[in-house]
């Protein structure tokens, strides 16, 4: 019986593996930060291993470590460390876990990355196509002109 | 190594605009057509809008008729920022349609949720300065009797939540007529016309100093007037609850040493009075520690006086920001310190001043704006 197996819940262990094949153990009340990883649990009591197709494992090392020792001091140095597109797969990431802490952070991060960069420069951070045509472009920055000031050089 | 081509989805990009402040966003609609939709749609304004933290406020200044109409940051410390905005508001589209629009006659009336509200000569308009959006209403029916020069009369602005509309509304009491009652009516923008509220109102005059009647705060859902009761001869603080429709009166702290030149705002979470005393050179800062309660008029304040100081907003950390003479904007701390300042040459005698919330909001029945 499961209940009789073990003390605490949270000292069981739980192995997650990684798209490319890494494996974590991770005690349970961490893995249940991940609401997508509790569902999985919820639907198969005795699983063990639980694989996570759509995160390498560089990712996932940075979010059990995130999970571990999030707080707002924390927090506030965490995004630091990342690139931008370290900062896109890690928010995709969180996403795909739903961990909703982590996605906030994350957007956050994102945003005040973009915040004063020019339209050029957010194009290709999210790889967005520019399908204004070059009037409507151009009447959208006369319009808006004073939103245009003092903004980042590319 | 290739980069994988990546694409966020749709409500991650969402997550992440959210989190941007309103100039961000505006350029933004550059980046792509679905950008400009999405920051365009009025869901998307009204997502933004609720997230309190990205919410920035600036000051709308009209310092001298009429050359010019200015926005500031005077909240960030560093980097003021100006916008001069006479440029697109003498291109945009209303002033194109109307003839007789032109900045001198302007006068500020209100600012609720990124809209100010403006009286012009002939009409009053309600314009989002961030995203441009404006509507043009007609003058009160009797508004437009009075003569241009009476400034007692009272014009306030607001949001009702109930029914997610926005209300001019305009009380007129032309004491050469008839001394005993005003007429109080408020323009719905949903419904699109004026109406009058039925019953006697009160003879009610705004009582706020000159230039020119300063703009009625929002507290409560109610708008409130620091105003004089023509048949009593004596000042009370008149307001207009915005959901029930109804003015009601609230009397003065009781004091007889309350000075006459007062500035009625929000300080913190209350409803407060800055007196200034000018016999003494003091100012003194009443709240009303309980709403509609005339005994909670407490005096929690008396600083030096500030030099010819006229109150804006307080800051979230309690900060004064107001103007002063020809110099500009100011910011004193509530021990009275002088913080800083930020100058654009303004006529003391003319100029108008507000601070608005920057949004990307839309108005009601927007799709078929004029």
């Amino acid at each position: 019986m499961a209940e009789e197996k073990s003390q605490a819940s949270s000292s069981k262990m739980l192995t997650l593996k990684a798209s490319d094949g890494v494996l974590f153990e991770v005690e349970l009340n961490i893995a249940k930060e991940m609401k997508t990883v509790q569902a999985y649990i919820d639907d198969c009591e005795d699983i063990e291993t639980i694989p996570i197709p759509n995160v390498l494992g560089k990712h996932l090392a940075i979010v059990i470590e995130y999970i571990k020792k999030t707080n707002e001091e924390y927090d506030a140095e965490f995004e630091k460390q990342w690139n931008m597109d370290d900062l896109q797969l890690l928010l995709l990431a969180a996403n795909y876990l739903n961990i909703s802490g982590l996605q906030e952070c994350l957007c956050k991060a994102i945003a005040k990355r973009i915040e004063n960069k020019s339209p050029e420069y957010v194009r290709k951070v999210f790889n967005i196509e520019n399908d204004h045509s070059p009037e409507e472009e151009a009447k959208l920055r006369k319009e808006y002109k004073w939103a245009f000031e003092g903004v980042d050089k590319d | 190594m290739e980069k994988e081509t990546r694409y966020l989805p749709h409500e991650l990009i969402i997550q992440i605009l959210l989190r941007l402040p309103v100039k961000s966003l505006i350029r933004f609609k550059c980046v792509s057509k679905s950008w400009f939709s999405l920051i365009s749609h009025p869901n998307f304004g009204n997502s933004h809008f609720q997230l309190s933290a990205t919410q920035t406020r600036r000051i709308l200044c009209i310092p001298n008729s009429p050359t010019k109409i200015l926005s500031i940051d005077f909240e960030s410390s560093l980097n003021n920022d100006f916008i001069d905005f006479e440029s697109s508001l003498l291109n945009n589209d209303f002033a194109l349609l109307n003839p007789n629009f032109s900045l001198v006659s302007l006068q500020i009336k209100g600012s609720c949720r990124g809209f100010i509200c403006l009286r012009g000569s002939s009409n009053l308009y309600l314009w989002n300065p961030s995203t441009g959006v404006h509507r043009q209403i007609p003058l009160s029916p009797f508004d437009y009797e009075l003569k241009d020069y009476y400034f007692g009369h009272l014009y306030g602005f607001g949001y009702d939540q109930s029914r997610d509309d926005y209300l001019v509304v305009s009380m007129s009491c032309d004491p050469t007529y008839d001394s005993n009652s005003s007429h109080l009516e408020f323009f719905s923008l949903r419904d699109n016309t004026w109406k009058e509220i039925e019953g006697t109102q009160f003879p009610y005059m705004n009582a706020s100093s000159h230039p020119y009647p300063k703009v009625g705060p929002l507290f409560n859902g109610a708008i409130h007037w620091l105003a004089r009761r023509c048949d009593l001869q004596v000042y009370v603080i008149v307001a207009f609850d915005l959901m029930e429709r109804k003015l009601f009166e609230m009397p003065f702290p009781d004091d007889d040493n309350i000075p006459t030149h007062c500035d009625l705002w929000v300080f913190g979470e209350f409803l407060s009075i800055l007196a200034n005393d000018y016999n003494n050179n003091m100012i003194e800062i009443w709240v009303m520690k309980e709403y509609k309660v005339h005994s909670s008029w407490t005096k929690t304040l008396v600083l030096p006086a500030f030099h010819s100081f006229d109150l804006i907003y307080s800051t979230k950390n309690g900060d004064f920001i107001g103007v002063e003479g020809f110099l500009g904007l100011v910011k004193y701390n509530d021990k009275g310190k002088w913080l800083g300042y930020c100058s654009y040459h303004r006529n003391p005698r003319v100029s108008q001043e507000v601070m608005y919330t920057e949004s990307l909001l839309s108005l009601p029945g927007d799709d078929d704006q004029i």
